[in-house]
């Protein structure tokens, strides 16, 4: 005969039920546990590494940026707050900020020139002539933190990358696809020509000289009408590097 | 003429756009700051008072660039001089620019000091001897244009630090320090 399901039947099945639940905890507990376990070892042994490389840290930009990469995989940003443990051991957050505060000054003493689009290889070149009496080196990965901390500000400051060039932008205009596309196009010389861009990038005439004429009038070309061939060439100051030597001297 | 090679020219110089007036006011405003510098700069390394607007002024053109300034470039820039009471036209058709690289006040100020140093302070030199005489060599006075040196000396004469006498002729006009 078969056994109807009753009371007993639905405890015992409940039961079960409890016993599993309780297990699955059981272990899920234990993995937390050894995860945080784990993971705690891993950042006192971080900590330790920090407070034994500390030199290297400070002074060595490519040490630097592997530690940072380091950090960043456990979850530890070192530059999260100026306060607290990591600040305190490695004075970090002082360094990025100072960086934070001569690229400003960097940005705002060469807009005049290069329309606030500035290359970041030259960026640093600046920053490094600049600091020439601090200790520590400056890499461009380190430029790169600093600026990701300008953010905060809401000034405006973001790297784009604009074919193989990285460009830190210090002005809220927004580079459309055309701007981009023609900016990557005179990296090869410096300038290009209304014709050029036709050519290259398959556009029309209208389409080629309003978007040269926005460069233009943000200040981020130049034109040239001195060409033996009588076509007006267009620079871009921040692909080329005449920006640097010419504000360097007025910094 | 000296050649511009001489002179260690800022990079701009060997940046092409720069020879072309910028249509952006912005963008022109720098441009014409750093020729303003450079003119004067170059001016006084190389102790020329006078530009021709006409002429192969080596700052004019760069050869190795192959461009060089036309004639609207050089006016607005020699003008932007003008304005800030560096330099002024020497006729009215803007064809020759009196460049102060010194102005008058300054070039006074720069006799003054060297009557002193020289222990001038109640002698009498000529004209030509403060431009072009053993005590000037070697200052920014030794072979500065006659006008310019004039005016200072008229300007200090005002002042009551010297006296200008004439002679004979224009050639021997003198000063009595009285510093």
């Amino acid at each position: 005969m078969r056994r109807r399901p009753g009371i007993g039947g639905l405890q015992t099945a409940a039961a079960a039920r409890d016993q599993y639940r309780l297990l699955g905890e059981n272990v899920a507990k234990l993995r937390t546990d050894l995860m945080k376990e784990q993971l705690s070892t891993f950042r006192s042994q971080l900590e330790d590494f920090a407070r034994k490389h500390k030199n290297d840290i400070k002074k060595n930009p490519a040490f630097r940026s592997q530690f940072h990469e380091m950090c960043a995989k456990v979850g530890v940003d070192p530059l999260a707050s100026n306060k607290g443990f990591w600040a305190e051991l490695l004075g970090i957050g002082d360094f990025y900020y100072e960086l934070g505060v001569q690229i400003v000054d960097i940005c705002l003493a060469t807009r005049p020139i290069n329309g606030g689009l500035i290359n970041l290889e030259e960026l640093c070149k600046m920053l490094s002539q600049r600091r020439k009496g601090a200790r520590e080196a400056v890499s461009e990965d380190d430029c790169l933190r600093a600026i990701s901390k300008l953010k905060v500000l809401g000034s405006g400051f973001e790297v784009i990358t604009v074919g193989k060039r990285k460009l830190v932008r210090s002005v809220p205009t927004e580079l459309k696809k055309d701007h981009n596309e023609i900016l990557e196009l005179s990296q090869a010389q410096g300038f290009v020509t209304v014709e050029e861009v036709e050519r290259r990038l398959s556009w029309s005439t209208g389409r080629a000289t309003d978007a040269l004429e926005t460069l233009l009038d943000e200040g981020l070309a130049m034109i040239d009408d001195g060409h033996r061939d009588g076509k007006r060439r267009y620079w871009f100051p921040c692909v080329s590097s005449v920006s640097s030597f010419v504000a360097s001297e007025t910094l | 003429m000296q050649t511009a090679g001489e002179h260690k020219l800022p990079h701009f110089f060997h940046y092409p756009p720069y020879f072309t007036l910028q249509p952006v006011r912005e963008t022109r405003e720098k441009q014409i700051q750093l020729w303003k510098e450079l003119i004067l700069d170059y001016c006084r390394a190389h102790k020329i008072f006078v530009i021709g607007l006409e002429e192969d002024f080596p700052l004019f053109s760069n050869s190795a660039i192959e461009r060089s300034l036309n004639h609207e470039a050089r006016e607005a820039f020699l003008s932007a001089l003008v304005l800030d009471g560096r330099a002024e036209w020497m006729d009215k058709s803007h064809r020759q620019c009196l460049i102060l690289w010194h102005r008058i006040k300054d070039w006074a100020d720069i006799i003054l000091h060297f009557a002193k140093e020289n222990g001038l302070e109640d002698s009498v030199m000529t004209v030509e001897e403060i431009r072009t005489g053993i005590e000037s060599r070697g200052t920014d006075i030794h072979g500065m244009d006659r006008g310019v040196l004039m005016r200072a000396l008229k300007l200090l004469e005002n002042k009551g630090k010297l006296a200008i006498f004439k002679g004979t002729s224009t050639d021997d006009e003198g000063v009595k320090f009285s510093v």
